[in-house]
């Protein structure tokens, strides 16, 4: 089985201060001072594929691990950490603008590389970015592809020699789905997903190894019909005060405390449900 | 006849009463570890003999009547905080110890702006403190990592320094006058003095004692005016450590005192810098006080700086957004845990200092030994974070995958030859073994190295202060 994991490398947005958010007269927020970090969904994929593999090995399945990612020369790093970790093949499609807001584009080139490269039949990657945060690029690509896609993917393992069990999260709670490839799978909030770390001796060994890298123009004339501009635009930030006032429940023990904040605070509110 | 473990906790209810006094199972387990062993106990695997109780004691006199049974009794106490402490100085060597908890004795009793000094209580939060000194256009200049979740007690305990030490100094250069309690109950008052020559400074006997020798029951802290809107920041990437070491050993020899003079190497600082030190070494500086020293200090490190071409100055907004989120609160360590489980990856620190001449020798053959010895290793690298006129610390920071051991198997296998190859590499070299995290009970092999023939004056003031050996036993002082 060949899988594909497309990851974004992104600003770590928790280590923007507020001051960074509100830039007068720019439309758009300044990140390149912060350090980068896997999008967190993506993340998730990236090691959800690991688990498949190992699992797969159990079973004496050969798995092919491959990861894609659209963006520039900094992204080396990580491609080759990816690498070091069991994946196969680490691509990288040099990115020529900002993909941020321009969900389309992204997922245009993706389906482009992967019927260009004819051999996956599972496309792993995380639901969103907290950059873009459009939710679009999973769905996109299956579209374009005309792939079936499920979302909130949470796990996902080798059934038999020619399907897969791909759990995913629902409104109702979890559902279990054995599908046959090819599919796309947007991953969610998976747990126990943390990417494992891979050891000095293995990063050593793929140090001076290139990485592979396409221009995107090579998959452009297989998307005639890409937005040229991206579908969102900043116009303006506003601080969202989401700060609530703290109120210290006073009473002579825990059980008189408790009874204080179920009777005049939880109660009203727990009705109301 | 040693006491049972009953027969302790209805004592130690006698003396503080049965709020006090805390005894669930699994409460105590988490309080027979410190982060050393944390391995382990993401695991639920506790290898440390389980204490009789934990003890939160309300005053003073709850901590001297407390002491007094276990000297009485023979019962170890292990004096705690913050619960922050790195080096095993908190783990319950023996059974039925005692956890004397300070934390509930949280008061900051007085702020004195005209003398410039604080005075709290050992459970104080530090970071308390310093958010009630901002308040009024003051600061402690005290700022280690721990400080969202360290308590002062702790800190004086364990010799703490913080990211400003080249301006402010170590906790003992900001204590200036403290109350601790002896095992025999004696409640002792240092009183709170510019300086005097009144003999030895019997401040250093309870400062870094690691709770092997009293209880630190209040601090008196030196507070400084707080002018950030003066501050500069400096950062440069490079290519080698050893001219890093040169440039601080030079702003330190030329008299300059920036508050932050730090330098990384290429793998520790991969953590934080990779957006723009690709593979790089990265130095930075921070210039504070009054403007015109602060703006003289950045002016004379950018000239020293500029002598050494290879350096390479950087967007000042790089730094400022690594410093903003350099320290670790609770919402770190919880992800920190989170991300052990999932991983089996985990990192440690160990932290020495020694003269200039020695540091880059030390620095270099201990990153060599460990990737050759260690298996399974994903990380080594280190920074220097605290200079001084005649030589610097280094703080090497290694991480690793625990692979194909138990839990209870991580530390023999990993973290215990790391930390020995680190230190005797540098008692080797003359250094020192600890900078700032303290000895704990897993480096006291070495202490009689560390000491060398001054280990006699140690060795006497447990003899004296402890003579039936009821303080943390196990740290500082090797185990019996």
């Amino acid at each position: 089985m060949n899988v594909l994991v497309c990851f974004k490398v992104v600003p770590d947005l928790d280590q923007l201060s507020g001051s960074d958010w509100l830039v007068d007269g720019c439309s758009r927020v300044e990140t390149r001072f912060v350090k980068k970090i896997i999008n967190p969904y993506d993340e998730s994929a990236l090691e959800l594929a690991l688990k498949l593999a190992d699992q797969a090995r159990g079973k004496a399945l050969t798995t092919n691990l491959n990861a894609l990612t659209i963006a520039d020369s900094g992204a080396n790093l990580t491609l080759k950490s990816l690498r070091a970790l069991g994946y196969q093949e680490a691509v990288r499609i040099e990115a020529d603008t900002e993909p941020d807001f321009t969900p389309e584009k992204v997922a245009a080139l993706i389906a482009a590389y992967i019927r260009n490269t004819n051999v996956f039949d599972l496309i792993m990657m995380g639901r969103q970015s907290g950059v873009g945060d459009n939710a679009k690029t999973p769905l996109l690509t299956a579209e374009f592809l005309q792939w079936p896609c499920i979302t909130q993917v949470t796990a996902v393992e080798k059934d038999s020699a020619g399907t897969y069990k791909v759990t995913a999260m629902a409104d109702e709670g979890t559902v279990i789905r054995v599908i046959e490839p090819p599919c796309v799978l947007a991953v969610g909030n998976a747990p126990s997903s943390t990417l494992r770390v891979p050891t000095l001796k293995a990063i050593k060994e793929q140090a001076d190894l290139p990485v592979k890298t396409y221009a995107a123009d090579k998959y452009r004339n297989a998307t005639p019909h890409l937005p040229l501009k991206p579908d969102a635009e900043l116009l303006n930030i506003e601080v969202v005060n989401r700060k609530r006032k703290g109120i210290i429940v006073e009473g002579a023990d825990a059980a008189e405390k408790a009874q204080i904040l179920y009777q005049s605070y939880l109660k009203g509110w727990l009705a109301e449900l | 006849m040693s006491l049972t473990r009953e027969q302790i906790v209805s004592a130690l209810i006698n003396i503080v009463g049965a709020d006090q006094v805390v005894t669930e199972e699994e409460v105590l387990k988490e309080s027979s570890v410190d982060r050393f062993r944390r391995f382990e106990e993401l695991h639920g695997v506790y290898t440390q003999p389980l204490p009789a109780a934990i003890v939160y004691a309300r005053n003073t006199n709850d901590v001297s009547q407390v002491l007094k049974l276990a000297n009485e009794q023979n019962i170890n106490i292990v004096p705690r905080t913050g619960h922050t402490a790195t080096e095993g100085g908190l783990e319950t060597s023996v059974e039925n110890s005692v956890i004397l908890d300070g934390s509930a004795m949280n008061e900051i009793i007085q702020i004195d702006p005209y003398n410039l000094q604080a005075t709290c209580q050992c459970g104080t939060p530090l970071q308390a403190l310093e958010d009630r000194l901002r308040e009024i256009g003051f600061t402690t200049g005290h700022s280690p990592q721990s400080k969202p979740l360290a308590q002062l007690g702790g800190l004086v305990a364990t010799r703490s320094i913080g990211q400003f030490s080249t301006l402010y100094g170590g906790i003992e250069d900001m204590v200036v006058g403290l109350e601790a309690v002896f095992p025999n109950g004696e409640i002792t008052r240092i009183k709170n003095v510019p300086r005097r020559a009144a003999g030895p400074d019997i401040r250093h006997v309870i400062i870094g004692n690691e709770g092997a020798l009293c209880f630190i029951t209040e601090v008196t802290v030196k507070i400084f005016k707080f002018m950030p809107e003066n501050n500069i920041l400096l950062g440069y990437t490079l290519d080698k450590m050893k001219t890093g070491f040169e440039i601080l050993r030079e702003v330190m020899a030329e008299g300059y005192k920036p508050s932050v003079a730090r330098l990384y190497d290429p793998e520790d600082g991969a953590y934080h810098f990779s957006h723009f030190a690709d593979n790089k070494c990265v130095l930075i500086f921070m210039a504070e006080g009054p403007k015109a020293i602060a703006a003289a200090t950045a002016e004379a490190i950018e000239t020293i700086v500029a002598k050494h071409p290879e350096c390479i100055k950087v967007d000042t907004r790089y730094i400022k957004a690594w410093f903003d989120h350099l320290n670790w609160d609770a919402t770190d360590v919880a992800k920190e845990r989170a991300e052990i489980i999932e991983t089996k990856n985990i990192g440690n620190t160990t932290e020495i200092a020694a003269n200039w001449d020695k540091i880059n020798q030390i620095y270099e053959t201990c990153i060599e030994r460990i990737r050759n010895e260690i298996p399974d290793m994903t990380l080594v690298g280190g920074h220097s974070s605290h200079s001084y006129i005649n030589g610097t610390n280094l703080y090497f920071v290694h991480y690793y995958n625990v692979v194909d051991c138990k839990p209870e198997e991580e530390i023999t296998k990993y973290h215990w030859p790391l930390k020995k190859i680190i230190v005797e590499e540098t008692i080797k070299a003359g250094g020192s073994m600890c900078h700032h995290h303290g000895v704990g009970k897993h480096r006291t092999p070495w202490i009689k190295d560390e000491y060398g023939s001054s280990y006699y004056i140690l060795e006497t003031l447990k003899k004296a202060f402890d003579p039936e050996g009821i303080m943390n036993k196990g740290t500082i002082y090797p185990g019996r």
